[in-house]
């Protein structure tokens, strides 16, 4: 899909569901994620935001940036409100309240209210099978708050809680894989998608919100404010998570693996480091430590690839 | 601005435009298929059917290709609508018993089999991917064919010569019957058979587009020569 990129391009619906005006930072990958899942799903869909950057951030009282019906929730219910309103939508449709007719439920939070405060509320619904697309938009760590480690900020990024310095080198844990929990559920569709390859990410959130039952993807959205990186970056450093291998682009279908972005021969990451300012504490020994779990993490992936049979 | 009525509710629309759009800018559900925005409208599924009430009379009309009029009242979803749009996607089911996208309406209008005999065809010959081609790409490499029950879509004469394999039917086809293949070495367009090789980038050396469609575009917006030699990553 991503080749399409020279007349497909004009032929995206013009109509925004995820206004201008908000008042994210510039360069904002996450503002362009979610305008790109709002352009897939087009008008019918029913939006469940945890508070997070994407709360704030559009809807200052009494402003809104989106067009479309939107709740906000607590940090760790979307999820549970976003099983909820598909319940609900469901009983109403059932006793004939509404007309029969297919609305999508998403779920939309960031890596905080999905691998640290929301993941019981998320596990829950996943495990309960309802019919809803669930986003994580993880820019790898609490950015609205100023920039607090989570559990999916990587190893080694300087943030206002894991400081880098003396003692320790920034964060001191691995990032939580959240898209492979999502997978253990065993539910029927789980990708992982960035906005630096736009069609890509359409395309699965199209196929995640018409699976039935639930939907999980994960995307990176770059964050200039929190990873001190330029604003004009945010794509090439997108491009550039995924060409190291860092964020691999995949698909878990039924519980069969395809890498979406398939890489011959993966970048060094010290490319991707080198233009963050989170990371410029970091030593050669810490690089290479960082560089030989990307190349078995990945080498990991093309296995499950492989095993699964989803080539 | 032109003022009408669907479903009872108030709504505007601009002089020339038609009912659908319209009515999909206000969140009114009308299912369609050979409908895009950006090309114009053809009225080939027939699947966007309204009811259309002008000066006390009351017809029915595919709203893609209505103009919006002063003082109409549009109706989407009545007895009459609904039958006809279920008997449409029997119809268009049985000729593609296959494809996903009319599986799922099918199953939406509570559709479970048709009653027609079943026929193994692939396109619904909407006719949006020839007027992509034509008015989007512009390199008109696609058309319809022969006529009655033997129409065609593809190239003229079957000989796919003017095609860039740019994808763009590719992606718009609403029923996902244009496939392309890809490989280092060449990109194929599956139904149009139409395979081009290659062109690899000067600086990183992975190949990024077919060099007919480079040509294409180069003459097309007047690029320097080497303009196109690099892939747009490496020009970045």
């Amino acid at each position: 899909m991503e080749k399409l990129n020279v007349y497909a391009a004009k032929l995206v619906p013009k109509n925004e569901n995820f206004g201008q005006g908000h008042r994210a930072c510039q360069g904002c990958a996450e503002a362009l994620a979610v305008r790109l899942a709002g352009k897939a799903l087009g008008k019918s869909v029913i939006t469940v935001s945890a508070t997070g950057c994407m709360e704030v951030v559009s809807t200052p009282f009494p402003y809104t940036s989106w067009n479309v019906p939107w709740i906000h929730v607590a940090f760790e219910n979307a999820a549970a409100v976003a099983s909820g309103v598909e319940s609900g939508l469901k009983a109403l449709m059932r006793k004939g309240r509404m007309p029969q007719r297919k609305i999508f439920v998403l779920a939309l939070a960031g890596d905080g209210g999905t691998s640290d405060i929301g993941v019981q509320a998320i596990s829950g619904a996943l495990e309960r099978g309802h019919d809803f697309l669930y986003i994580c938009t993880d820019n790898e760590a609490y950015m609205n708050t100023g920039i607090q480690r989570s559990s999916a900020t990587p190893w080694g990024a300087s943030t206002t809680t894991s400081p880098a310095g003396k003692v320790i080198p920034g964060q001191a844990t691995w990032k939580k894989n959240m898209a492979a929990i999502a997978a253990a559920h065993d539910i029927p569709y789980v990708a992982t998608a960035c906005p630096s390859y736009p069609f890509d990410l359409m395309e699965k959130v199209k196929k995640g919100a018409r699976v039935h039952g639930p939907a999980y993807i994960h995307v990176l959205a770059v964050c200039p404010t929190g990873w001190r990186s330029a604003p004009d970056l945010s794509i090439r450093l997108g491009r550039l998570a995924v060409e190291t291998g860092i964020f691999p682009l995949y698909e878990v279908i039924d519980g069969k693996y395809k890498i979406s972005i398939d890489l011959p021969k993966l970048r060094p990451v010290e490319d991707y480091f080198r233009l963050q300012g989170r990371f410029r504490h970091l030593t050669k020994d810490m690089i290479e430590k960082i560089q030989e779990r990307v190349t078995r993490e990945y080498e990991k992936l093309k296995m499950q690839e492989r095993m699964t049979g989803g080539e | 601005m032109i003022e009408f009525t669907i479903d009872g509710v108030g709504v505007e629309g601009e002089e020339g435009s038609n009912v659908l759009p319209v009515a999909l800018e206000n969140g009114f559900e009308i299912p369609h298929l050979c409908y895009h925005d950006e090309v114009s409208p053809y009225g080939a599924c027939r699947l966007c059917l309204v009811e259309v009430e002008r000066g006390g009379r009351r017809r029915m009309t595919a709203s893609c290709t209505y103009p919006v009029q002063e003082g109409i009242q549009v109706f989407t979803d009545t007895e009459k609508v609904r039958k006809a749009r279920r008997m449409i996607i029997e119809l268009l089911l049985a000729r593609c018993p296959d494809r996903e996208t009319l599986q799922e309406l099918a199953s939406q209008m509570g559709i479970e089999k048709p009653r027609f005999e079943l026929r193994e065809e692939e396109c619904i010959l909407c006719g949006l991917c020839e007027r992509v081609c034509r008015e989007v790409v512009g390199a008109n490499a696609i058309s319809f064919f022969s006529r009655g029950h033997k129409r065609e879509m593809g190239p003229p004469f079957r000989d796919p010569k003017v095609c860039i394999a740019c994808g763009a039917c590719v992606y718009v086809c609403p029923v996902d019957c244009i496939k392309m293949e890809e490989t280092k070495e060449e990109r194929t367009i599956v139904r149009w058979e139409r395979t081009l090789p290659m062109k690899k980038c000067k600086t990183c050396g992975q190949s990024f587009a077919p060099w007919f469609q480079l040509e294409y575009i180069k003459e097309k917006v007047k690029l320097p020569k080497d303009f196109l030699d690099v892939c747009p990553d490496c020009r970045g």
